[in-house]
């Protein structure tokens, strides 16, 4: 495929660079589409693509969401890397969420049934199951519930090989280009204008997590969502301790260990939300510390691994905690995939799948009705 | 969580010195410093430092450090050693590593002078053991007491690596080159005609294209590259060595400033990654500042007056003096900054081809190209004289800010003047009286006692020599010429130590009359 | 070849960088902590990894104990040279808390 590269429009633009426009630019590129992927910053995926925990799961979703990652799960992970010529590591191995004490339980349980009802595979196993399964856990953890098909996944390279294939594939990622307006022409979504350049479409997917949210109330749409500071670590490389996705029914922490071996922890301090930053997502001087007291919590074989990096990033936080992936019929053309609320990497490559299918075939193979732009009610 | 008036990251020559100018003001003081010993990288610094006496010129570098110790403990500062900075966060608030904790503290100000790391650079074998930085191997030597290796080939002749090769030899080990890929030695002449008069050859134009070995670096081999700093084919000359030490400059280490979001450059000409300050070292976060190498290197002399600089404005920024005690306090420091900052290796003459001294003597080529001068190249020099008797010759030939010659004399024999980047010369009408101040005051051991007639054919030349075991009178042994090549039979007539001289001994041997303006070390037969 | 960074600091990751050719030093080692070479780096750019950020995300060059100390000034050198452009039209990477690794339960342990 020729690319004109002084084209300022395509079949599709997707604002944003992270792994659910480049998936979708990917997605859509498969089916013959053009597409030009716009994103603000100078990095792809410099937005919560790169700075989560690298969770793969199902066990603690929302049931309007569970369809979409457990069909991402059945279909499109396991297969990944072939398919993206890049290793995603992904990690099939289980997900435990620990609890001390009966309340804990309770919580896990609550999560657990509702998932079963939607068909998961999760079950709550006790202290002696879950030391069987994780030998590194401590004493003191009396239970949790078991999905033996979550899993983890690198989502940096998985953000990254998605963003390669679509180059591949002949998709245009402009980054420095921040995209401060969009606009309808004759009752049709057409111009994106950014700080420098006009690019012009009828399909405009707006996937740049926090930031959708202002660019969205430039053509009369909003996304009720606050962005939450979180934080994460990682350790140097240690020895193989153990392969499943690991979380706590307090959040205290949540994380796992990568195939270089390091492990990738986050946890929360009760301030997100309220965590003072100077226009980037920088660390406040706590978050690291209270994440380590977490995790010692469950894991004081851990104690002496050495962390090597910390970092904070923006959780796009929806009202109701699921995302949007929505076509906006007021707006006719604009598709919206954003408020992932903390967790859309493991359901992205199936968002971003269906958002290509809503996007070039105005039909998607699961029904993400409950996903809608418009679904906000107040209490009463 | 303790607040003080000032938070200063590193115990260097800098940061102390910013935190004597704060805490002299009434400032509440702490300096953190990741190191078990403060004073940064003055405590391997054991050669004598150039500049005035402002500067602390001829003092080693650990007596300066010791020094600056001594005065932060009188002015009150709370000096924290194995204290990590892990992080500089929000409202001037940083988490330090002490010990098995981690504590939190904050300041009104902060002044970060956390220094310099040593670059590296590549080539097929470099991850050998045996492969380390120059620095590393100063603080082995210097502060540890080890030998880094027995035989090494040193890459880089800055005065880093100059400085190092000389002390590598003090240390007892064999440098077998100095290597440099580009076509003029970048340090010191007087520094490099150390190293060149122990014999150790200059290698200019070259470049190290791959280090041997099985598990450990056994070889390596050197060639000359082009114009274009690309290897010459069939240039290529292998040395034995079990060491190369890397000298290929510093970057400064401004993680913290960047985590902070202070705003950054990214400026070649300081070494790197520097925060953007103003003329006194304030950031772009009010009541942070960056001095020393940190923000952008230079050397320590320098470091110590930015420091002082950064000090002085944090104490007005705090309100502990007035804005005009300030501005006097920093005019008087700026000029001893611009003092420094003049010469032939000033950082506004970095780059340039300077083919003449400000004096329009022509420098000497072959000091530049292979780290010694050429007998003929002497007599341009006003340091070189031939008066009767015993009288002091010179051998500094470059412009660089430097005068401790001519307050070491006595009898006023030799001058500099108010600009300390002239050549010293030599008043030949006063008489010297061979007390051998200057000799062991020259921070360059550039400048020798010569008698050209001593009598009975012989002359008598008196040279610094900082080696143990020290020669001893009635030794016969070898004269060396600059280059470092045997040239007569040399008998040791005196040698002179004293405490005055500060651990440089003098020693005279005698030679037949004609070398006596060509003999300038000497070592033992058969070594 | 354009200019791949235009002066308002734009990138189009499809303008053409010339193909990835092969050179005798590509199995030098560049990042030792995480043992990346020279050639991958070069690779990586040609796959679409323009910036240092891109690259260390990718290939893990940066990531190790050092944090990047020590190849950073390599990396971005090799980047800049695949891309054509100078390295100081280069941002650099990141710098992050903690500056010197710290043992999870020193970490933990505030006082």
């Amino acid at each position: 495929m020729t690319i004109n590269i002084n084209e300022k429009t395509a079949d599709v633009i997707i604002v944003g660079a992270g792994i659910i426009g480049s998936a979708s630019a990917y997605y859509l590129a498969q089916k013959g589409l053009s597409v030009i992927v716009l994103e603000g910053s100078k990095n792809i995926g410099d937005g919560g693509s790169s700075r989560n925990g690298g969770g793969v799961r199902q066990s603690g979703r929302d049931p309007r969401e569970l369809p979409l990652v457990m069909w991402g799960i059945e279909n499109l992970w396991p297969t990944l890397s072939e398919e993206l010529g890049v290793d995603v590591e992904y990690t099939q191995k289980g997900n435990l969420r620990l609890g001390k004490t009966e309340a804990h339980l309770k919580t896990l349980k609550g999560l657990a049934d509702r998932a079963i009802a939607c068909g998961l595979d999760v079950r709550m196993i006790d202290g002696d199951e879950v030391r069987a399964i994780n030998p590194y856990l401590s004493e003191e953890v009396i239970g949790a519930s078991w999905c033996p098909t979550d899993g983890h996944a690198n989502p940096l390279t998985a953000t990254l090989g998605y963003y390669k294939k679509a180059r591949e594939l002949g998709v245009r990622f402009i980054t420095g280009e921040k995209v401060v307006q969009i606009k309808k022409i004759k009752g049709q979504v057409r111009q994106i204008i950014t700080e420098n350049n006009v690019y012009e479409s009828d399909k405009v997917l707006v996937a740049a997590g926090y930031q959708s949210r202002k660019i969205l109330s430039t053509v009369g749409i909003d996304v009720p969502m606050e962005a939450l500071k979180m934080s994460c670590l990682v350790t140097e490389a240690e020895p193989k301790m153990f392969d499943q996705m690991l979380g706590t029914a307090e959040a205290d922490f949540y994380g796992h260990q990568s195939k270089h071996g390091s492990f990738v922890f986050g946890g929360s301090t009760g301030f997100e939300g309220m965590d003072k930053d100077n226009g980037r997502p920088i660390s406040s001087s706590l978050g690291a510390s209270c994440t380590c007291r977490g995790i010692m919590k469950y894991f004081p074989a851990l104690s002496q691994a050495k962390i090597v990096r910390s970092w904070s990033g923006w959780i796009d936080r929806c009202a109701d905690l699921v995302p949007v992936i929505s076509p906006v019929e007021e707006v006719p053309g604009l598709y919206i995939a954003c408020a992932f609320t903390g967790h859309g990497f493991g359901i992205a490559p199936a968002a971003a799948y269906n958002i290509a299918e809503m996007i070039a075939d105005g039909k998607t193979t699961i029904d993400i009705s409950a996903l809608r732009y418009d679904r906000f009610k107040p209490k009463l | 969580m303790k607040r003080y008036d000032l938070i200063v990251i590193g115990a260097g020559p800098s940061g102390l010195s910013a935190a004597i100018e704060a805490a002299k003001r009434g400032l509440s003081v702490v300096v953190f410093d990741e190191n078990e010993k403060p004073g940064g990288q003055l405590f391997k610094q054991i050669h004598k430092f150039f500049g005035s006496k402002a500067h602390k010129a001829k003092i080693r570098g650990f007596n300066i450090g010791e020094m600056l110790l001594k005065e932060a403990d009188a002015a009150g500062v709370k000096v924290v050693l194995n204290a990590t900075v892990t992080g500089m966060y929000l409202d001037k608030e940083i988490l330090v590593r002490q010990e098995n904790a981690m504590v939190h503290y904050k300041g009104d100000s902060i002044i970060i002078a956390t220094g310099a790391a040593e670059n590296t650079i590549t080539f097929d074998g470099w991850t050998l053991p045996g492969v380390m930085g120059a620095g590393a191997a100063q603080t082995m030597m210097n502060v540890m007491g080890i030998q880094p290796g027995k035989k090494i080939l040193m890459l880089g002749s800055g005065n880093v690596g100059l400085v190092v090769s000389y002390q590598l030899m003090q240390a007892g080990c064999e440098v077998v080159a100095v290597v440099d890929a580009a076509p003029k030695v970048g340090g010191y002449g007087v520094h490099a005609a150390k190293v060149a008069r122990c014999g150790v050859p200059f290698y200019l134009s070259h470049t190290v294209i791959r280090a041997d070995g099985n598990e450990m670096v056994e070889k390596v081999v050197i060639a000359e590259v082009d114009a274009h700093f690309k290897p010459i084919e069939g240039t290529e000359k292998a040395f034995d060595v079990d060491t190369i030490c890397i000298a290929v400059g510093l970057s400064p280490m401004s993680q913290l400033l960047k985590m902070s979001g202070c705003e950054m450059e990214d400026n070649p000409k300081k070494g790197g990654q520097v925060p953007i300050i103003d003329d006194f070292g304030e950031t772009s976060i009010p009541g942070v500042f960056a001095s020393g190498d940190v923000s952008g290197i230079e050397e320590a002399s320098s470091a110590m007056i930015e420091g002082k600089m950064s000090g002085i404005c944090a104490a007005e920024y705090l309100g502990y003096c007035t804005e005009a005690e300030k501005e006097s306090a920093l005019a008087r420091l700026e000029e001893d900054l611009d003092n420094l900052r003049q010469g032939m290796f000033a950082p506004k003459n970095r780059g340039q081809a300077i083919e003449l001294t400000d004096e329009g003597i022509e420098l000497s080529k072959s000091l530049l190209t292979k780290g010694y001068m050429e007998d003929a190249d002497m007599e341009r020099f006003p340091g070189v004289t031939h008066t009767k008797g015993v009288h002091p010759v010179i051998e500094c030939t470059q412009n660089i800010p430097c005068n401790p010659c001519q307050d070491a004399c006595p009898q006023k024999c030799i001058m500099v003047g108010d600009d300390i980047t002239a050549l010293p010369i030599i008043d030949e009408e006063r008489a010297c009286i061979d007390c051998g101040m200057c000799v062991a005051s020259c921070s360059g051991q550039a400048i020798f006692l010569v008698d050209e007639d001593a009598g009975e054919g012989q002359a008598t030349v008196t040279f610094p020599y900082e080696f143990l075991p020290l020669p001893e009178k009635g030794d016969i042994g070898i004269a060396l010429n600059r280059k470092g090549e045997a040239l007569c039979e040399a008998k040791i007539v005196k040698v002179k130590t004293s405490k005055a001289f500060d651990h440089t001994a003098l020693v005279t041997m005698a030679v037949p009359q004609e070398q006596a303006m060509s003999a300038r070390f000497y070592r033992k037969e058969n070594n | 070849m354009e200019k791949v960074i235009t002066s308002q600091g734009i990138v189009d990751r499809s303008k053409d960088i010339g193909p990835f050719v092969p050179e005798a030093d590509d199995d030098r080692l560049i990042c030792r902590c995480e043992e990346i070479t020279k050639g991958e780096i070069r690779k990586a750019v040609h796959e679409g990894m323009y910036t240092v950020t891109e690259v260390r995300r990718y290939l893990r060059a940066g990531m190790g104990l050092c944090q990047g100390q020590t190849c950073g000034r390599f990396v971005k050198g090799i980047i800049a040279s695949e891309l054509g452009v100078s390295p100081a039209e280069l941002e650099p990477a990141t710098s992050r808390s903690p500056m010197r690794p710290v043992e999870m339960a020193v970490l933990g342990h505030e006082v």
